[in-house]
């Protein structure tokens, strides 16, 4: 999926839906969560579900905001009809929905995701951490299974051929379309905000020097367990 | 003492440690094949100036340009090298083929970092004699065994194995951890193994469980949380198809009740699709310990699982920091623990330095004709 393909509206209502998750984001930041923020968008019913990081707020590692988004998905009231759904129909419908996400997904959501099909992944910032579309891992093709001894996941130089209604050959039962990018100056701005706060409340203050918010955008995202 | 720690004493315990051992699992670098190797300039020259063509060296190019080489002899004799490294060598100096000169050969630097007639041109200004460079490959890690130094000597050049490990754990810390969790490591699976079976028999999950365990330094581990499979709990049962609820998984679970006794966790409000509550009878023994209220995720803490966890369960274990992870059957279609195994997605995830925390690992293996082995039956293609 590249966006060089896209017609500007479809490109305006990408960049839209990222605003919204940027907002999670903003708003993961504004309580001392790691800003990292997700919706869930259905073509027919639109924002279904929102998260962001509470890993802060649970001290559970694992609490991503694509974990959060998930289960308010399957739990929270939903408009008309899919209001009495079970957790499975409304799981189905990952099958449809995109996720928008400020961050890159980290290997254990990357699997999350592809384990409930989720249809397709737009994010913001890569991350070279501990990314499972393609920073560390590539979980949404063939679940990053190693193809050479060398270590090269599957799938990294190869272009997503989908787009044109061709099968892609080795497309495996999960596999989901990821294009990234989307929002990830902001996205990063808000990570380094993050820092920078974060790093105001350490009990030994660091040098001044490392605590300057830097608002310029370095070519590669900051690796955060999102 | 429990009926989670069994021993001879308390006869009254449901859960029969399962006799076993351990093997060490090994990591994405030990499982790939190829060696990566170094290009190195390499020469001969009289005993008498070898020192002094080093000192030349160390002037030149000061720690050796950043590249250890602490694992390979620096100088080698002639009968001590590949034949042809030699061969190379005299084909060049043959000018001056003096029949029994005696030389040392010796490794002058990467070839990355300075150009072949550069290099010469110094060492001949100094040794006031031509030098003629080979170029080798060299093995550019440490060996991470006393053959695999042999073999590497006698194909590349010689080298050194000082029992360290580039690779993966230290074999000294993999011996001594190894030491500490054996003797219990039959006993953990046994409750990991029961929980699994309660969560299948009531029909909430897949026949999947673990239990952490905590261990102070040295001592005797405790159990401080179990839990099994709770996938189709919520979910209308495994009939409805589908994944589940994925977040369901048994250490997905058990991490959530870990960080739920954390004293600083803020329960959630509104209703979640997490089952982090106890649900499945083993889960509440009241002789599971309560973990340290102070704790940071589950730092340090053992995880036994009955199946290798999935890619998200393995990074979840890597996320929350746990110290040591157990289990007993592989996942190859669907594991994320495990490095290597034919077929396997090879992720390694025990112990990979990229994603900033790595633990020590194992596999169980029970005792006895693994054709007997009573495991409860789970698809191979489940993530566990
Ligand atoms: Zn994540
Ligand atoms: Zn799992």
């Amino acid at each position: 999926m590249s966006s060089r393909n896209m017609s500007s509206d479809e490109h305006a209502l990408h960049a839209t839906y990222m605003n919204e998750a940027l907002a999670m984001a903003s708003h993961a930041l504004s309580t001392s969560e790691t800003p990292v923020g997700c919706i869930l968008v259905h073509p027919l019913h639109s924002i279904l579900a929102r998260g962001l990081n509470a890993t802060n707020r649970t001290r559970n590692g694992t609490m991503h905001a694509e974990f959060i988004a998930i289960s308010s998905l399957l739990t929270s009231s939903l408009p008309g009809s899919l209001k009495t759904q079970t957790w499975k129909a409304r799981a189905d419908m990952l099958r449809e929905c995109t996720l928008y996400v400020t961050v890159e997904p980290c290997i254990m959501c990357a699997s999350l995701l592809r384990q409930f099909g989720i249809r397709r992944v737009f994010y913001g910032a890569s991350n070279e951490k501990f990314g499972g579309t393609g920073g560390v891992l590539d979980v949404h093709r063939g679940n990053g299974k190693m193809l050479s001894a060398l270590g090269t996941s599957s799938g990294r130089d190869e272009v997503s051929e989908g787009r044109d209604g061709e099968e892609e050959k080795e497309r495996e039962e999960g596999d989901y379309e990821v294009s990234g990018g989307w929002g990830r100056e902001e996205a990063i701005v808000l990570l380094r905000r993050f820092y920078v706060q974060e790093n105001g409340r350490a009990p030994e203050p660091r040098k001044k020097g490392e605590r300057v918010l830097r608002l310029d955008v370095a070519p590669l995202g900051e690796g955060v367990s999102s | 003492m429990s009926t989670l720690s069994t021993g001879p004493e308390h006869d009254a315990s449901p859960i029969i440690p399962i006799p076993g051992c351990l093997i060490p699992l090994k990591t994405t670098l030990e499982t790939r094949e190829e060696v990566k190797t170094l290009r190195v300039h390499v020469t001969a020259v009289r005993p008498q100036v070898a020192s002094g063509t080093l000192g030349l060296i160390r002037t030149l190019l000061p720690k050796d340009g950043g590249f250890d080489l602490q694992h390979l002899r620096r100088f080698a004799k002639p009968e001590t090298l590949p034949a042809s490294v030699v061969e190379e060598y005299t084909s060049l100096s043959s000018s001056r083929a003096e029949g029994g000169e005696r030389v040392i050969f010796l490794i002058l630097a990467a070839t990355s970092l300075i150009p072949s007639s550069a290099l010469a041109e110094s060492l001949e200004a100094h040794l006031e004699s031509k030098v003629p460079l080979v170029e080798i490959s060299v093995p550019l890690l440490a060996p991470t065994s006393a053959a695999q130094a042999v073999a590497w000597s006698n194909e590349y050049w010689p080298c050194v194995y000082k029992k360290s490990n580039p690779f993966g754990p230290h074999p000294s810390l993999v011996a001594r951890a190894q030491e500490e969790v054996e003797g219990g490591s039959g006993r953990w699976m046994g409750v990991a193994w029961e929980a699994a079976r309660q969560a299948a028999d009531e029909g909430v999950g897949e026949g999947v469980g673990v239990c952490v365990v905590e261990r102070k330094a040295g001592g005797e581990g405790r159990c401080v949380a179990v839990a099994g499979d709770l996938r189709w709990k919520g979910w209308g049962g495994r009939d409805q198809g589908g994944s589940g609820n994925v977040t369901a998984h048994a250490a997905m679970r058990a991490i959530g009740m870990i960080t739920n006794s954390l004293s600083q966790a803020i329960p959630s409000s509104t209703p979640t699709i997490f089952q982090t509550s106890q649900h499945l009878p083993l889960e509440s023994s009241p002789l599971i310990f309560p973990p340290d209220p102070d704790g940071y995720l589950c730092h340090d803490l053992e995880i036994y699982s009955t199946h290798e966890p999935c890619v998200m369960c393995s990074m979840a274990i890597v996320h929350s920091r746990f110290g040591r992870v157990v289990f007993e059957q592989r996942m190859r279609a669907t594991g994320g623990i495990c490095a290597d195994g034919e077929g396997g997605l090879g992720h390694g995830m025990w112990w990979r330095k990229e994603l900033n925390w790595t633990m020590l690992g194992w596999e169980f293996v029970r005792d006895g004709d693994p054709e007997t082995k009573r495991l409860i039956d789970v698809d191979e293609h489940l993530n566990a």
